[in-house]
């Protein structure tokens, strides 16, 4: 019962998300010739989920920053494409351009973040 | 207008302070261990996945909850990707939190 009320609390939240970047989308892609947003003017509307510069403070969304470029690039063509399903990052990814996905890519790879976990690092513990 | 900002603002808390509860932690130790086969991807810098390419992601510092979630998002086939697919397919929820709480804690 409580998973039920949870699972619907955040439902909602999920959903009201998305469909107000949905209709914000529905406005702006009526610009077809407007030039591609750099990496840090995308980022704008990442922050609220992902952190100010992509290190993320809340645990059920991803820490991006210093991710590799061409995994998130990959990740948000995924969501594009549909392949992989999340109602935030469909909503986010239907207005971008992949110039403008590879560019806020670029952003957050460049960002201070996540490391490599480095076996021979880890081997001398 | 307002009532709506505040609802919203509501739902959103809320929403948080649900998930932020809904898992349970794991145990580093254990996760060490049970990660050794993902640094056979995860560990290696500059290691690629192929068709397509793109660098395996790093998962060092990575919240536990995210891969917590991703690793059950290959589990129930939601998330496609033959290998993660196989690997989390012999998971237990326990398994899962303890290998997310080790990358978590590699700052």
């Amino acid at each position: 019962m409580k998973k039920l009320f949870i699972n619907i609390i955040v439902s909602l939240f999920v959903v009201a998300t998305a469909s107000s970047f949905a209709s914000e989308e529905a406005h702006e892609s009526s610009h077809d010739a407007a030039p591609a947003k750099s990496g840090a003017e995308v980022a704008k509307q990442c922050v609220a989920c992902h952190g100010e510069d992509g290190n993320s403070l809340t645990p059920n969304f991803p820490r991006i920053a210093g991710q590799h470029a061409d995994y998130m690039l990959h990740a948000l063509k995924s969501y594009k494409n549909g392949d992989r399903k999340n109602a935030i990052m469909a909503g986010i990814v239907a207005a971008l351009s992949e110039e403008e996905m590879k560019n806020v890519a670029a952003f957050y790879a460049d960002q201070t973040g996540l490391s490599v976990v480095n076996i021979d690092d880890e081997s001398k513990h | 207008m307002r009532l709506l900002l505040r609802t919203t603002s509501l739902i959103i808390a809320l929403g948080l302070f649900a998930s932020s509860a809904s898992f349970a932690a794991g145990n580093v130790e254990q996760g060490k261990l049970k990660a050794e086969t993902c640094l056979g991807c995860h560990g290696v810098p500059s290691y690629t996945n192929v068709y397509p390419t793109y660098h395996v992601p790093r998962l060092g510092g990575q919240h536990a909850d995210y891969i917590v979630a991703a690793l059950k998002g290959y589990q129930s086939g939601e998330r496609s990707h033959g290998t993660m697919q196989a690997q989390s397919s012999g998971m237990s929820e326990e398994d899962m939190a303890d290998i997310g709480a080790y990358f978590q804690s590699l700052q």
